[in-house]
Protein backbone atom coordinates (compact mmCIF):
# COMPACT_ATOMS: atom_id res chain seq x y z
CA UNK A 1 0.00 0.00 0.00
CA UNK A 2 1.23 3.46 -0.88
CA UNK A 3 0.27 6.62 0.95
CA UNK A 4 1.03 10.14 -0.15
CA UNK A 5 0.78 12.32 2.95
CA UNK A 6 0.28 16.08 2.55
CA UNK A 7 2.99 16.39 -0.04
CA UNK A 8 4.06 19.86 -1.17
CA UNK A 9 6.38 20.83 -3.92
CA UNK A 10 7.36 24.42 -4.43
CA UNK A 11 9.55 25.50 -7.32
CA UNK A 12 11.28 28.80 -6.76
CA UNK A 13 12.71 30.52 -9.75
CA UNK A 14 13.92 34.03 -10.32
CA UNK A 15 10.59 35.13 -11.74
CA UNK A 16 8.14 33.48 -9.40
CA UNK A 17 7.29 30.84 -6.88
CA UNK A 18 5.17 27.96 -8.18
CA UNK A 19 3.11 25.72 -5.96
CA UNK A 20 3.43 22.70 -8.19
CA UNK A 21 1.97 20.41 -5.55
CA UNK A 22 -0.02 21.57 -2.59
CA UNK A 23 -1.16 19.31 0.19
CA UNK A 24 -1.56 16.15 -1.85
CA UNK A 25 -3.07 13.21 -0.02
CA UNK A 26 -3.57 9.96 -1.81
CA UNK A 27 -3.76 6.30 -0.97
CA UNK A 28 -3.18 3.60 -3.51
CA UNK A 29 -4.04 0.04 -2.57
CA UNK A 30 -2.25 -3.08 -3.64
CA UNK A 31 -3.37 -4.27 -7.04
CA UNK A 32 -5.15 -1.02 -7.80
CA UNK A 33 -4.93 0.84 -11.09
CA UNK A 34 -5.06 4.57 -10.43
CA UNK A 35 -4.98 7.22 -13.13
CA UNK A 36 -4.08 10.83 -12.51
CA UNK A 37 -5.41 13.36 -15.00
CA UNK A 38 -5.16 17.11 -15.10
CA UNK A 39 -4.35 20.04 -17.33
CA UNK A 40 -0.78 20.38 -18.46
CA UNK A 41 1.35 21.92 -15.77
CA UNK A 42 -0.82 20.69 -12.91
CA UNK A 43 2.06 18.78 -11.41
CA UNK A 44 0.83 15.27 -12.12
CA UNK A 45 4.19 14.20 -13.48
CA UNK A 46 5.90 15.88 -10.56
CA UNK A 47 3.71 13.89 -8.21
CA UNK A 48 4.69 10.70 -9.99
CA UNK A 49 8.36 11.66 -9.77
CA UNK A 50 8.03 12.31 -6.07
CA UNK A 51 6.48 8.88 -5.61
CA UNK A 52 9.25 7.39 -7.75
CA UNK A 53 11.84 9.10 -5.60
CA UNK A 54 13.29 10.92 -8.60
CA UNK A 55 12.29 14.28 -7.15
CA UNK A 56 12.20 15.43 -3.58
CA UNK A 57 9.07 17.01 -2.17
CA UNK A 58 9.39 20.23 -0.22
CA UNK A 59 6.96 19.01 2.40
CA UNK A 60 5.04 15.95 3.47
CA UNK A 61 6.07 12.40 2.73
CA UNK A 62 5.33 9.32 0.73
CA UNK A 63 5.07 6.05 2.62
CA UNK A 64 5.13 2.67 1.01
CA UNK A 65 4.35 -0.40 3.14
CA UNK A 66 5.21 1.57 6.26
CA UNK A 67 8.51 2.84 4.90
CA UNK A 68 9.12 6.41 3.94
CA UNK A 69 10.37 6.85 0.40
CA UNK A 70 13.61 8.77 0.20
CA UNK A 71 15.14 7.64 -3.06
CA UNK A 72 14.38 5.97 -6.34
CA UNK A 73 14.34 2.21 -6.23
CA UNK A 74 13.51 -0.88 -8.20
CA UNK A 75 10.37 -1.44 -6.13
CA UNK A 76 8.78 1.51 -7.96
CA UNK A 77 9.86 1.22 -11.55
CA UNK A 78 8.92 4.06 -13.89
CA UNK A 79 7.84 3.89 -17.50
CA UNK A 80 8.43 7.19 -19.27
CA UNK A 81 6.80 8.90 -22.22
CA UNK A 82 10.07 8.44 -24.07
CA UNK A 83 10.85 4.75 -23.86
CA UNK A 84 14.25 5.51 -22.31
CA UNK A 85 15.58 2.23 -23.64
CA UNK A 86 19.36 2.08 -23.75
CA UNK A 87 20.31 2.33 -27.42
CA UNK A 88 23.54 0.34 -27.01
CA UNK A 89 21.73 -2.71 -25.69
CA UNK A 90 19.70 -5.20 -27.66
CA UNK A 91 16.00 -5.41 -26.86
CA UNK A 92 16.46 -8.51 -24.73
CA UNK A 93 19.38 -6.97 -22.83
CA UNK A 94 17.30 -3.88 -22.21
CA UNK A 95 14.56 -6.02 -20.68
CA UNK A 96 17.17 -7.83 -18.61
CA UNK A 97 18.92 -4.67 -17.44
CA UNK A 98 17.16 -4.21 -14.11
CA UNK A 99 17.44 -7.88 -13.27
CA UNK A 100 21.14 -7.78 -14.08
CA UNK A 101 21.58 -4.89 -11.66
CA UNK A 102 19.62 -6.89 -9.08
CA UNK A 103 22.11 -9.73 -9.54
CA UNK A 104 19.77 -12.31 -11.00
CA UNK A 105 21.65 -15.06 -12.84
CA UNK A 106 21.84 -14.96 -16.61
CA UNK A 107 19.66 -18.01 -17.45
CA UNK A 108 17.02 -16.93 -14.95
CA UNK A 109 16.79 -13.39 -16.21
CA UNK A 110 16.79 -14.49 -19.82
CA UNK A 111 13.82 -16.73 -19.04
CA UNK A 112 11.95 -13.88 -17.36
CA UNK A 113 12.82 -11.43 -20.13
CA UNK A 114 11.49 -13.78 -22.77
CA UNK A 115 8.31 -14.30 -20.78
CA UNK A 116 7.62 -10.57 -20.76
CA UNK A 117 8.70 -10.04 -24.34
CA UNK A 118 6.15 -12.69 -25.20
CA UNK A 119 3.57 -10.77 -23.22
CA UNK A 120 4.16 -7.70 -25.38
CA UNK A 121 4.49 -9.86 -28.52
CA UNK A 122 8.01 -8.87 -29.44
CA UNK A 123 10.06 -12.05 -29.05
CA UNK A 124 11.14 -11.95 -32.68
CA UNK A 125 12.81 -8.57 -32.07
CA UNK A 126 14.77 -9.79 -29.05
CA UNK A 127 18.12 -9.21 -30.71
CA UNK A 128 17.25 -5.96 -32.48
CA UNK A 129 18.49 -2.62 -31.28
CA UNK A 130 15.97 -0.04 -30.04
CA UNK A 131 16.57 2.34 -32.95
CA UNK A 132 15.41 -0.38 -35.31
CA UNK A 133 11.95 -0.43 -33.73
CA UNK A 134 8.97 1.86 -34.17
CA UNK A 135 7.83 4.14 -31.37
CA UNK A 136 5.02 1.77 -30.40
CA UNK A 137 7.35 -1.20 -30.33
CA UNK A 138 9.80 0.70 -28.18
CA UNK A 139 7.09 1.44 -25.65
CA UNK A 140 6.20 -2.25 -25.60
CA UNK A 141 9.80 -3.09 -24.83
CA UNK A 142 9.80 -0.42 -22.13
CA UNK A 143 6.66 -2.01 -20.70
CA UNK A 144 8.27 -5.45 -20.78
CA UNK A 145 11.36 -4.02 -19.11
CA UNK A 146 9.25 -2.43 -16.38
CA UNK A 147 7.19 -5.58 -15.84
CA UNK A 148 10.27 -7.77 -15.73
CA UNK A 149 11.45 -5.81 -12.69
CA UNK A 150 8.52 -7.30 -10.82
CA UNK A 151 8.27 -4.11 -8.80
CA UNK A 152 5.60 -3.52 -6.19
CA UNK A 153 4.33 -0.50 -8.05
CA UNK A 154 4.51 0.43 -11.69
CA UNK A 155 4.58 4.17 -12.33
CA UNK A 156 3.61 5.22 -15.82
CA UNK A 157 4.24 8.79 -16.95
CA UNK A 158 2.13 9.41 -20.06
CA UNK A 159 3.58 6.29 -21.63
CA UNK A 160 1.43 6.40 -24.75
CA UNK A 161 1.25 10.17 -25.28
CA UNK A 162 3.79 10.21 -28.09
CA UNK A 163 2.17 7.40 -30.07
CA UNK A 164 -0.28 7.61 -32.92
CA UNK A 165 -3.94 6.84 -32.28
CA UNK A 166 -4.08 3.31 -33.64
CA UNK A 167 -0.95 2.18 -31.89
CA UNK A 168 -2.23 3.71 -28.70
CA UNK A 169 -5.54 1.83 -28.98
CA UNK A 170 -3.77 -1.46 -29.41
CA UNK A 171 -1.52 -0.78 -26.45
CA UNK A 172 -4.52 0.20 -24.35
CA UNK A 173 -6.20 -3.13 -24.85
CA UNK A 174 -2.93 -4.93 -24.25
CA UNK A 175 -2.25 -3.04 -21.06
CA UNK A 176 -5.76 -3.91 -19.85
CA UNK A 177 -5.06 -7.51 -20.64
CA UNK A 178 -1.63 -7.49 -19.00
CA UNK A 179 -3.00 -5.78 -15.95
CA UNK A 180 -5.77 -8.30 -15.48
CA UNK A 181 -3.12 -11.01 -15.77
CA UNK A 182 -0.55 -9.52 -13.44
CA UNK A 183 -2.72 -7.35 -11.15
CA UNK A 184 0.12 -4.93 -10.70
CA UNK A 185 -0.36 -1.79 -8.70
CA UNK A 186 -0.21 0.92 -11.32
CA UNK A 187 -0.21 4.69 -11.10
CA UNK A 188 -0.81 6.06 -14.55
CA UNK A 189 -0.38 9.74 -15.34
CA UNK A 190 -2.04 11.06 -18.47
CA UNK A 191 -3.80 14.10 -19.87
CA UNK A 192 -6.05 11.85 -21.92
CA UNK A 193 -9.27 11.38 -19.95
CA UNK A 194 -10.58 8.55 -22.10
CA UNK A 195 -7.39 6.64 -21.57
CA UNK A 196 -7.60 7.21 -17.84
CA UNK A 197 -11.18 5.97 -17.60
CA UNK A 198 -10.54 3.04 -19.89
CA UNK A 199 -7.70 1.70 -17.80
CA UNK A 200 -8.18 2.73 -14.20
CA UNK A 201 -10.16 1.67 -11.17
CA UNK A 202 -9.96 5.20 -9.94
CA UNK A 203 -9.33 8.50 -11.68
CA UNK A 204 -7.80 11.38 -9.75
CA UNK A 205 -8.45 14.82 -11.19
CA UNK A 206 -5.84 17.42 -10.39
CA UNK A 207 -6.01 21.19 -10.63
CA UNK A 208 -3.22 23.47 -11.64
CA UNK A 209 -1.46 26.22 -9.76
CA UNK A 210 -1.62 25.31 -6.99
CA UNK A 211 -1.53 21.65 -7.94
CA UNK A 212 -4.06 19.94 -5.76
CA UNK A 213 -6.37 16.97 -6.03
CA UNK A 214 -9.76 18.27 -7.07
CA UNK A 215 -11.86 15.18 -7.24
CA UNK A 216 -11.77 11.44 -7.40
CA UNK A 217 -13.88 9.24 -9.63
CA UNK A 218 -14.33 5.55 -9.07
CA UNK A 219 -14.77 3.76 -12.36
CA UNK A 220 -17.00 0.77 -11.91
CA UNK A 221 -17.33 -0.31 -15.48
CA UNK A 222 -16.65 -4.04 -15.81
CA UNK A 223 -13.57 -5.13 -17.73
CA UNK A 224 -12.59 -5.61 -20.49
CA UNK A 225 -13.65 -2.09 -21.34
CA UNK A 226 -14.22 -0.66 -24.75
CA UNK A 227 -13.30 2.92 -25.56
CA UNK A 228 -16.52 3.36 -27.55
CA UNK A 229 -18.86 2.12 -24.80
CA UNK A 230 -21.56 4.54 -23.64
CA UNK A 231 -20.90 3.91 -19.99
CA UNK A 232 -17.33 4.92 -20.47
CA UNK A 233 -18.34 8.03 -22.40
CA UNK A 234 -20.60 9.05 -19.54
CA UNK A 235 -17.79 8.90 -16.99
CA UNK A 236 -15.44 10.63 -19.39
CA UNK A 237 -17.96 13.44 -19.75
CA UNK A 238 -18.27 13.88 -16.03
CA UNK A 239 -14.54 14.15 -15.66
CA UNK A 240 -14.24 16.41 -18.67
CA UNK A 241 -16.66 18.94 -17.27
CA UNK A 242 -14.63 18.91 -14.10
CA UNK A 243 -11.46 19.38 -16.06
CA UNK A 244 -12.71 21.97 -18.50
CA UNK A 245 -12.79 24.58 -15.79
CA UNK A 246 -9.21 23.75 -14.95
CA UNK A 247 -8.00 23.83 -18.51
CA UNK A 248 -9.63 27.21 -18.96
CA UNK A 249 -8.02 28.46 -15.83
CA UNK A 250 -4.59 27.44 -17.08
CA UNK A 251 -5.29 28.88 -20.50
CA UNK A 252 -6.37 32.18 -19.00
CA UNK A 253 -3.20 32.44 -17.02
CA UNK A 254 -1.04 31.62 -20.03
CA UNK A 255 -2.75 33.42 -22.90
CA UNK A 256 -3.22 37.14 -23.50
CA UNK A 257 -5.95 38.86 -21.52
CA UNK A 258 -8.30 39.12 -24.54
CA UNK A 259 -8.67 35.34 -24.62
CA UNK A 260 -11.90 33.81 -23.39
CA UNK A 261 -13.25 30.28 -23.57
CA UNK A 262 -16.29 31.52 -25.51
CA UNK A 263 -14.22 33.00 -28.30
CA UNK A 264 -11.96 30.02 -28.51
CA UNK A 265 -12.44 27.07 -30.76
CA UNK A 266 -9.71 25.19 -29.01
CA UNK A 267 -11.88 23.79 -26.26
CA UNK A 268 -14.92 21.58 -26.70
CA UNK A 269 -18.17 23.21 -25.61
CA UNK A 270 -20.20 21.39 -22.97
CA UNK A 271 -22.54 18.74 -24.37
CA UNK B 1 21.68 -4.04 -40.30
CA UNK B 2 23.47 -1.39 -42.24
CA UNK B 3 23.01 -1.49 -45.96
CA UNK B 4 26.45 -1.51 -47.50
CA UNK B 5 26.85 0.91 -50.32
CA UNK B 6 27.77 -1.03 -53.41
CA UNK B 7 31.10 0.08 -54.76
CA UNK B 8 30.38 0.52 -58.42
CA UNK B 9 32.98 -0.09 -61.11
CA UNK B 10 32.22 3.35 -62.48
CA UNK B 11 33.09 5.18 -59.27
CA UNK B 12 36.31 3.22 -58.78
CA UNK B 13 37.47 3.75 -62.34
CA UNK B 14 36.61 7.43 -62.03
CA UNK B 15 39.03 7.69 -59.12
CA UNK B 16 41.73 5.68 -60.87
CA UNK B 17 41.48 7.85 -63.96
CA UNK B 18 41.64 11.00 -61.85
CA UNK B 19 44.85 9.96 -60.16
CA UNK B 20 46.41 8.73 -63.40
CA UNK B 21 45.71 12.10 -64.94
CA UNK B 22 47.04 13.81 -61.82
CA UNK B 23 50.30 11.87 -61.97
CA UNK B 24 50.44 12.52 -65.72
CA UNK B 25 50.20 16.27 -65.23
CA UNK B 26 52.79 16.06 -62.49
CA UNK B 27 55.16 14.22 -64.84
CA UNK B 28 54.42 16.78 -67.55
CA UNK B 29 55.39 19.66 -65.30
CA UNK B 30 58.55 17.82 -64.43
CA UNK B 31 59.41 17.32 -68.12
CA UNK B 32 58.82 21.00 -68.80
CA UNK B 33 61.82 21.65 -66.52
CA UNK B 34 60.29 24.77 -65.08
CA UNK B 35 62.13 24.18 -61.83
CA UNK B 36 65.44 22.51 -61.10
CA UNK B 37 65.26 18.80 -60.34
CA UNK B 38 66.32 19.25 -56.71
CA UNK B 39 63.25 21.33 -55.96
CA UNK B 40 60.65 19.55 -58.07
CA UNK B 41 60.71 15.76 -58.15
CA UNK B 42 59.27 13.45 -60.77
CA UNK B 43 56.63 10.86 -59.88
CA UNK B 44 58.88 8.13 -61.17
CA UNK B 45 61.74 9.29 -58.99
CA UNK B 46 59.50 9.36 -55.95
CA UNK B 47 58.26 5.86 -56.69
CA UNK B 48 61.80 4.66 -57.14
CA UNK B 49 62.79 6.19 -53.83
CA UNK B 50 59.91 4.45 -52.08
CA UNK B 51 60.80 1.10 -53.63
CA UNK B 52 64.47 1.40 -52.62
CA UNK B 53 63.54 2.63 -49.18
CA UNK B 54 61.30 -0.35 -48.55
CA UNK B 55 63.53 -2.92 -50.19
CA UNK B 56 66.52 -2.00 -48.02
CA UNK B 57 63.92 -1.94 -45.22
CA UNK B 58 65.03 1.48 -43.97
CA UNK B 59 61.47 2.81 -44.50
CA UNK B 60 60.00 -0.18 -42.68
CA UNK B 61 62.19 0.66 -39.73
CA UNK B 62 61.27 4.34 -39.90
CA UNK B 63 57.54 3.54 -40.05
CA UNK B 64 57.90 1.01 -37.26
CA UNK B 65 59.69 3.47 -35.00
CA UNK B 66 57.16 6.20 -35.66
CA UNK B 67 54.25 3.86 -35.03
CA UNK B 68 55.82 2.62 -31.82
CA UNK B 69 56.24 6.18 -30.59
CA UNK B 70 52.72 7.20 -31.38
CA UNK B 71 51.35 4.03 -29.83
CA UNK B 72 53.16 4.67 -26.56
CA UNK B 73 52.32 8.38 -26.55
CA UNK B 74 48.70 7.75 -27.47
CA UNK B 75 48.24 5.05 -24.84
CA UNK B 76 49.68 7.37 -22.21
CA UNK B 77 47.35 10.15 -23.26
CA UNK B 78 44.39 7.76 -23.36
CA UNK B 79 44.89 6.64 -19.81
CA UNK B 80 45.77 10.06 -18.45
CA UNK B 81 43.09 11.79 -20.53
CA UNK B 82 40.43 9.40 -19.33
CA UNK B 83 41.44 9.74 -15.70
CA UNK B 84 41.64 13.49 -15.98
CA UNK B 85 38.20 13.63 -17.64
CA UNK B 86 36.60 11.44 -14.99
CA UNK B 87 38.25 13.46 -12.25
CA UNK B 88 36.91 16.70 -13.68
CA UNK B 89 33.42 15.21 -13.83
CA UNK B 90 33.56 14.02 -10.25
CA UNK B 91 34.95 17.22 -8.78
CA UNK B 92 32.95 20.31 -9.63
CA UNK B 93 35.74 22.58 -8.47
CA UNK B 94 38.09 21.13 -11.07
CA UNK B 95 35.42 21.49 -13.73
CA UNK B 96 35.03 25.15 -12.99
CA UNK B 97 38.73 25.88 -12.81
CA UNK B 98 40.51 23.37 -14.99
CA UNK B 99 38.10 22.95 -17.90
CA UNK B 100 38.65 26.41 -19.41
CA UNK B 101 42.39 25.91 -19.11
CA UNK B 102 42.21 22.55 -20.88
CA UNK B 103 40.12 24.09 -23.61
CA UNK B 104 42.75 26.78 -24.01
CA UNK B 105 45.60 24.28 -24.02
CA UNK B 106 43.79 22.30 -26.68
CA UNK B 107 44.22 25.22 -29.04
CA UNK B 108 47.97 25.28 -28.42
CA UNK B 109 49.72 23.35 -31.20
CA UNK B 110 51.42 20.60 -29.28
CA UNK B 111 54.78 21.21 -30.93
CA UNK B 112 54.88 24.37 -28.82
CA UNK B 113 55.51 22.05 -25.89
CA UNK B 114 58.74 20.81 -27.43
CA UNK B 115 61.10 23.45 -26.02
CA UNK B 116 59.75 22.72 -22.58
CA UNK B 117 59.93 18.98 -23.19
CA UNK B 118 63.53 19.23 -24.27
CA UNK B 119 64.40 21.12 -21.11
CA UNK B 120 62.65 18.48 -19.04
CA UNK B 121 63.54 15.27 -20.81
CA UNK B 122 66.42 16.24 -23.09
CA UNK B 123 66.50 15.77 -26.85
CA UNK B 124 65.28 12.31 -27.69
CA UNK B 125 62.67 9.67 -27.27
CA UNK B 126 61.04 10.96 -24.12
CA UNK B 127 60.41 14.46 -25.33
CA UNK B 128 58.86 13.19 -28.57
CA UNK B 129 56.54 10.88 -26.66
CA UNK B 130 55.71 13.72 -24.30
CA UNK B 131 54.74 15.96 -27.20
CA UNK B 132 52.64 13.18 -28.75
CA UNK B 133 50.85 12.50 -25.48
CA UNK B 134 50.24 16.14 -24.68
CA UNK B 135 48.90 16.63 -28.21
CA UNK B 136 45.97 14.32 -27.68
CA UNK B 137 45.41 14.32 -23.94
CA UNK B 138 43.24 17.43 -23.88
CA UNK B 139 40.87 16.46 -26.63
CA UNK B 140 40.44 13.04 -25.04
CA UNK B 141 39.71 14.37 -21.59
CA UNK B 142 37.45 17.14 -22.89
CA UNK B 143 35.49 14.59 -24.89
CA UNK B 144 35.09 12.41 -21.82
CA UNK B 145 33.83 15.41 -19.87
CA UNK B 146 31.40 16.64 -22.51
CA UNK B 147 30.32 13.11 -23.44
CA UNK B 148 29.41 12.31 -19.85
CA UNK B 149 27.80 15.69 -19.29
CA UNK B 150 25.60 15.27 -22.35
CA UNK B 151 24.25 11.87 -21.41
CA UNK B 152 20.47 12.29 -21.68
CA UNK B 153 19.20 12.56 -18.09
CA UNK B 154 16.33 10.20 -18.90
CA UNK B 155 18.78 7.29 -19.15
CA UNK B 156 20.00 8.02 -15.66
CA UNK B 157 16.48 8.37 -14.34
CA UNK B 158 15.51 5.07 -15.92
CA UNK B 159 18.61 3.41 -14.52
CA UNK B 160 17.89 4.82 -11.08
CA UNK B 161 14.38 3.48 -10.97
CA UNK B 162 15.76 0.10 -11.98
CA UNK B 163 18.11 0.15 -9.05
CA UNK B 164 21.39 1.18 -10.67
CA UNK B 165 23.38 3.62 -8.57
CA UNK B 166 26.90 4.90 -8.16
CA UNK B 167 29.63 2.96 -9.93
CA UNK B 168 27.13 0.54 -11.43
CA UNK B 169 25.13 3.32 -13.03
CA UNK B 170 28.41 4.74 -14.26
CA UNK B 171 29.69 1.62 -15.94
CA UNK B 172 26.37 0.37 -17.27
CA UNK B 173 24.76 3.64 -18.37
CA UNK B 174 26.90 6.77 -18.24
CA UNK B 175 29.99 5.48 -20.02
CA UNK B 176 28.15 3.52 -22.72
CA UNK B 177 25.90 6.51 -23.34
CA UNK B 178 28.93 8.79 -23.62
CA UNK B 179 30.94 6.40 -25.78
CA UNK B 180 30.10 7.90 -29.20
CA UNK B 181 31.30 11.31 -28.06
CA UNK B 182 34.37 9.79 -26.43
CA UNK B 183 35.33 7.88 -29.57
CA UNK B 184 35.02 11.08 -31.58
CA UNK B 185 37.38 12.74 -29.12
CA UNK B 186 39.76 9.78 -29.34
CA UNK B 187 39.79 10.12 -33.10
CA UNK B 188 40.52 13.82 -32.89
CA UNK B 189 43.17 13.13 -30.28
CA UNK B 190 44.78 10.59 -32.56
CA UNK B 191 45.10 13.05 -35.42
CA UNK B 192 46.57 15.67 -33.10
CA UNK B 193 49.02 13.06 -31.84
CA UNK B 194 50.04 12.11 -35.37
CA UNK B 195 50.76 15.71 -36.28
CA UNK B 196 52.64 16.21 -33.05
CA UNK B 197 54.73 13.13 -33.69
CA UNK B 198 55.79 14.29 -37.12
CA UNK B 199 56.69 17.74 -35.87
CA UNK B 200 58.56 16.25 -32.95
CA UNK B 201 60.53 13.88 -35.15
CA UNK B 202 61.41 16.71 -37.51
CA UNK B 203 62.81 18.88 -34.78
CA UNK B 204 64.42 16.50 -32.37
CA UNK B 205 65.38 13.58 -34.49
CA UNK B 206 67.39 10.50 -34.54
CA UNK B 207 65.06 8.20 -36.43
CA UNK B 208 61.48 7.75 -37.59
CA UNK B 209 59.51 9.18 -40.48
CA UNK B 210 59.98 12.81 -39.52
CA UNK B 211 63.71 12.22 -39.39
CA UNK B 212 63.61 10.68 -42.86
CA UNK B 213 62.09 13.95 -44.02
CA UNK B 214 64.89 15.97 -42.48
CA UNK B 215 67.49 13.72 -44.04
CA UNK B 216 65.82 14.18 -47.40
CA UNK B 217 66.08 17.92 -47.00
CA UNK B 218 69.72 17.77 -45.85
CA UNK B 219 70.66 15.68 -48.88
CA UNK B 220 68.51 17.86 -51.14
CA UNK B 221 66.78 14.62 -52.14
CA UNK B 222 63.34 15.82 -53.15
CA UNK B 223 62.32 12.30 -54.09
CA UNK B 224 62.79 11.18 -50.53
CA UNK B 225 61.01 14.23 -49.10
CA UNK B 226 57.92 13.70 -51.22
CA UNK B 227 58.07 9.92 -50.81
CA UNK B 228 58.07 10.23 -47.02
CA UNK B 229 55.28 12.79 -47.17
CA UNK B 230 53.20 10.31 -49.15
CA UNK B 231 53.85 7.63 -46.54
CA UNK B 232 52.81 9.99 -43.76
CA UNK B 233 49.61 10.83 -45.58
CA UNK B 234 48.79 7.19 -46.26
CA UNK B 235 49.43 6.02 -42.70
CA UNK B 236 47.43 8.93 -41.31
CA UNK B 237 44.59 8.22 -43.70
CA UNK B 238 44.54 4.48 -43.03
CA UNK B 239 44.44 4.83 -39.27
CA UNK B 240 42.02 7.75 -39.32
CA UNK B 241 39.54 6.32 -41.79
CA UNK B 242 39.94 2.58 -41.51
CA UNK B 243 40.39 2.24 -37.77
CA UNK B 244 38.85 5.26 -36.08
CA UNK B 245 36.38 6.05 -38.82
CA UNK B 246 35.06 2.50 -38.90
CA UNK B 247 34.92 2.30 -35.12
CA UNK B 248 33.13 5.62 -34.88
CA UNK B 249 30.61 4.67 -37.55
CA UNK B 250 29.96 1.27 -36.04
CA UNK B 251 29.31 2.80 -32.65
CA UNK B 252 27.18 5.64 -33.95
CA UNK B 253 25.17 3.18 -35.97
CA UNK B 254 24.62 0.77 -33.12
CA UNK B 255 23.70 3.63 -30.80
CA UNK B 256 21.08 4.64 -33.34
CA UNK B 257 22.69 8.02 -34.01
CA UNK B 258 22.71 7.55 -37.77
CA UNK B 259 19.84 6.47 -39.89
CA UNK B 260 20.82 4.17 -42.70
Amino acid sequence: MLRVESVNKIFTSYARVTNTLQDINLTVNRGEFVSIVGPSGCGKSTLLNVIAGLEKSTGGRVVKDGQEIIDAGPDRVVMFQDSALFPWLKVIDNVEYGMKIAGITKPKRREIAIKYLKMVHLTQFASSYPHELSGGMRQRVALARALAMDSDILLMDEPFAALDGQTRNILHSELQHIWSETRKTIIFVTHNVEEAVLLADRVIVMTANPGTIKKEFIVEIPRPRKIESLELARVVNQIMSELREEVEKVAKSEFDSDWSPRSSKLLPTPV
Amino acid sequence: MQQRKKVSVASVSKKIIFYLVFVGIWEMFFRLKLWPEYSFPAPLGVAENLVTGFSDSSYFIAVGISLKRILIGYLISLSLGFSLGLLIIRIRFLDETLSPLLLGLQTLPSICWLPLAILWFGIGEDSIIFVVAIGSIFSISMSVVSGVKNVPPIYLRAAKTMGAKGIKAYTTVVLPAALPAIVTGMKQGWSFAWRALMAGELLSPKDGLGYALTIGRDLADMNQVVGVMIMIVIIGLVIDKLIFGKLENAIRHRWGLTRA
